[in-house]
């Protein structure tokens, strides 16, 4: 939070929400409830599951909140309280949360094949909603580094910490990720243009 | 050494105090027995009424209808009365009971074509291989239905569960408002099942080429179905989650899919119809 | 630097598409090779707008209407209850005084719900639901998620007031919201007051069946809750024809409470 007066209110309603008032509660909900959808959904793809997902992400923080004492940002404790409720729906349904795999894998995963060919670049900006697919098709694993680095923002040694892995895979994941984006774009752009 | 004897002697006064007290209540709160008998003809009508207290029925031999009245007190009597093919009995309490002793269980012998009404408060209500129609109706209740055919069976509840087992050929309704409802091999015309917070359990074939409606507000509905189902399938929750485990053929409908919120399609030949709904609750179908 | 050499050392280097200074070596490739300089230039492109996904999306108003249902039922929501006392019971009665108001009453509430569900507008689903009070702003880019939500809202669509019932019968003896102090929260909303058919009836339970009056009560509060949850939702997507049906369904429950409880005390 950077606004000054938004931070007082959101220590207020969260004085307010641990005396059980409902308006509190609604007031840190919609505070918050765009990052932590967000979250969901670019992690699950499934607008009806990103819904459970930050329903109870929400619910586990409101039924601690009564133990936040403020020493770390509101929206840090939440925005890991999400990550950690996303992973484990992920885990129970025995997705892959990221790959085990350090090292580059077959050639048909590429990036060795754009090497020395000049394929059309991506121009300066993509398309959101493109990009929101592109993410969608992603392999669980890539989509989970992808989204909780390049859209979340979370550092490798935070998410090495969060998924289990090490910082060399987090960052070859990630890398990966990105490379695979960057083909579906380009498809994607090439469909668009077929069609016109 | 009297302080001793003194304190002996309140011991044992005590002691018999206890011990008479327990056999005056006991006996107070002997059981008694009565029995009525009736002579029906066909299609007779029965209703059975008791605020505090089980029934019981079963069918019986011939055109008789015996009625067995367990009282737990004298606080409470019974009234009945025969008109013709139709009998009213109907527990009386009296001034000072209460649910222990306004106490009366009823168990019923009638004729296996006979319509029946039970109402009781505590319950519970049971109720077997018959084949006339079935009202029951409990607050607190919890009713059993199993081995009924060919009869239509209503249950009111106000949180009491019902059971239904093995009951064919009839319309089946059942409302409750947050009690949960069990069906188990229920097939029929009309099976509706309705509850509020409950939830509803369905284990069957939905067979009959029937129709059938499950609907709660915020109960979770599960249907347990052989893979040779024969069903045209609609599910909607508005904000539950809903699924399926097995394929479903697609369905043309003007009601629009939404996934995870709804799903409809066909198994088999769709020779029935099921429609799942809840407001909040989780709508799943599972393959057996 | 050779193009697989740069291959090997890109998951070190492109990280957050920062101008972090990449080691000259690198910087020569990219200028004498367009395709790996393309490759980078992708992929901080891809990094950098990603960031605009973070918040990006807007859940559907249901999700907080279904975690305050939670936290009600968990007492997390804990505000005052001012309930106004009822009837204090009489001494007890044999249960042979009729309550023959309750019959009507019963279908007075059903013949409510079904005036309530029949005379609301609704509107095309697909384009024109109008979304109510907006207070948050609605994201430029925002489009239904799947084509299985088409029919749903617009997703962008926002609003920090809290839901609520407004049509007859609404009665959560509650009293009215504390005032807000978070400038951007909602208005103080007032919980409606218990209808007068619903205290009459509690009343006669009280006097007839004391020993009932807290089942029937919690069986009401359950009841009226329902019709409340799904008037609220209906508020907000009127052209939900499923959620029409809960209503009705919603106040058929309580049609039948009141019937149970006349089989009860007459």
């Amino acid at each position: 939070m950077t606004d000054p007066k938004q931070r007082i209110t959101e220590a207020e309603a969260i004085e307010q929400a641990k005396q059980g008032h409902e308006a509190a509660f609604e007031t840190l909900y919609h505070l918050h409830k765009r990052r932590v959808y967000s979250l969901c959904l670019r992690m699950v793809s499934n607008p009806a599951q990103a819904e459970d997902l930050a329903q109870e992400a929400f619910l586990q923080l409101f039924r601690k909140i009564g133990t936040f004492r403020g020493e770390s940002a509101f929206s840090t404790w939440l925005h890991r309280m999400t990550v950690n409720v996303v992973l484990m729906q992920l885990r129970k349904k025995g997705l892959p949360v990221v790959s085990l795999e350090e090292t580059l894998e077959s050639e048909d995963e590429a990036p060795r094949k754009e090497f020395g060919t000049q394929d059309a670049k991506l121009t300066s900006s993509i398309d959101r909603l493109q990009l929101q697919r592109a993410i969608d098709r992603l392999p669980p694993g890539y989509r989970t580094v992808f989204v909780l680095h390049d859209v979340e923002g979370f550092e490798h040694n935070e998410i090495a910490q969060i998924v289990g892995c090490s910082i060399g895979n987090s960052k070859s994941q990630l890398h990966k990720a990105r490379l695979k984006l960057r083909d579906f774009l380009k498809f994607m752009r090439a469909e668009k243009a077929k069609t016109g | 050494m009297v302080v001793l004897q003194q304190a002996r002697i309140d011991y044992t006064t005590t002691v018999l105090t206890v011990v008479l007290v327990t056999c005056l209540s006991a006996a107070s709160l002997a059981e008694t027995k009565k029995e009525y008998s009736y002579t029906v003809g066909p299609k007779a009508n029965i209703s059975v009424e008791t605020q505090y207290g089980a029934i019981s029925v079963k069918p019986g031999s011939g055109n008789q209808v015996l009625v067995t009245a367990t009282f737990k007190s004298d606080n409470v009597e019974v009234d009945q009365q025969q008109n013709g093919n139709r009998i009213e009995i109907a527990s009386h309490l009296l001034r000072g009971k209460d649910a222990q002793t306004g106490h009366i269980d009823y168990e019923l012998l009638i004729p296996p074509d006979a319509t029946i009404n039970l109402r009781s408060c505590s319950g519970p209500l049971s109720v077997e291989r018959l084949q006339g129609d079935l009202t029951l109706e409990g607050t607190d209740a919890v009713v059993d239905i199993r081995n009924v055919e060919n009869g239509h069976v209503h249950v009111r509840t106000m949180r009491g569960p019902v059971t239904l087992t093995d009951v064919r050929n009839g319309h089946v309704e059942i409302d409750s408002i947050s009690g949960e409802i069990h069906l188990k091999a229920v097939t029929g015309p009309l099976v509706q099942a309705r509850s509020g917070s409950g939830k509803i359990f369905y284990d069957g074939d939905f067979g009959s080429d029937g129709n059938y409606k499950f609907t709660t507000h915020t109960g979770d509905i599960e249907a347990l179905v052989p893979a040779d189902v024969s069903a045209a399938f609609r599910a909607h929750s508005v904000l539950g989650r809903v699924r399926h485990d097995f394929p479903l053929q697609p369905r043309h409908s003007r009601f629009r899919e939404e996934a995870g919120r709804s799903f409809m399609g066909t198994s088999g030949l769709a020779t029935s119809e099921v429609l799942l709904r809840s407001f909040s609750g989780k709508i799943r179908l599972k393959q057996r | 630097m050779t193009c697989s050499e740069v291959e090997r050392v890109l998951p070190e280097l492109v990280d957050g598409g920062s101008d972090s200074a990449f080691p000259a070596d690198f910087e020569s490739h990219l200028k004498s090779c367009p395709a790996c300089s393309d490759l980078v230039s992708d992929l901080k492109l891809i990094a950098s707008e990603a960031r605009n996904l973070a918040e990006s999306e807007e859940p559907a108003p249901r999700v907080w209407v279904r975690i305050a249902a939670q936290l009600r039922e968990e007492g997390l929501i804990r505000d005052a209850d001012t309930r106004p006392v009822l009837v204090p019971a009489s001494p007890q009665r044999r249960w042979t005084s009729t309550a023959w108001w309750l019959a009507p009453v019963a279908a007075a509430v059903l013949a409510a719900g079904a005036y309530v569900v029949s005379h609301k507008p609704v509107p095309q689903v697909a384009t024109h639901v109008s979304a109510p009070a907006v207070t948050t702003p609605v994201p430029q880019n925002s489009a239904p998620k799947s084509p299985d939500n088409a029919a749903k809202p617009p997703v962008g669509a926002s609003t920090a007031q809290p839901v609520r019932a407004t049509h007859p019968p609404a009665p959560a003896p509650k009293s009215a919201k504390p005032p807000d102090v978070v400038a951007s929260a909602a208005p103080p909303i007032a919980e409606p007051e218990a209808s007068p058919e619903d205290q009459q009836f509690l009343s006669v339970v009280s006097t007839r069946a004391p020993s009932l009056r807290a089942t029937y009560e919690n069986q009401l509060q359950r009841v009226n809750a329902n019709i409340r949850e799904v008037q609220a939702y209906l508020d907000r997507y009127p052209g939900d024809l499923d959620a029409r049906q809960q209503l009705m369904d919603a106040y058929q429950q309580k049609a039948l409470l009141y019937q149970i409880a006349l089989d009860r005390i007459q």
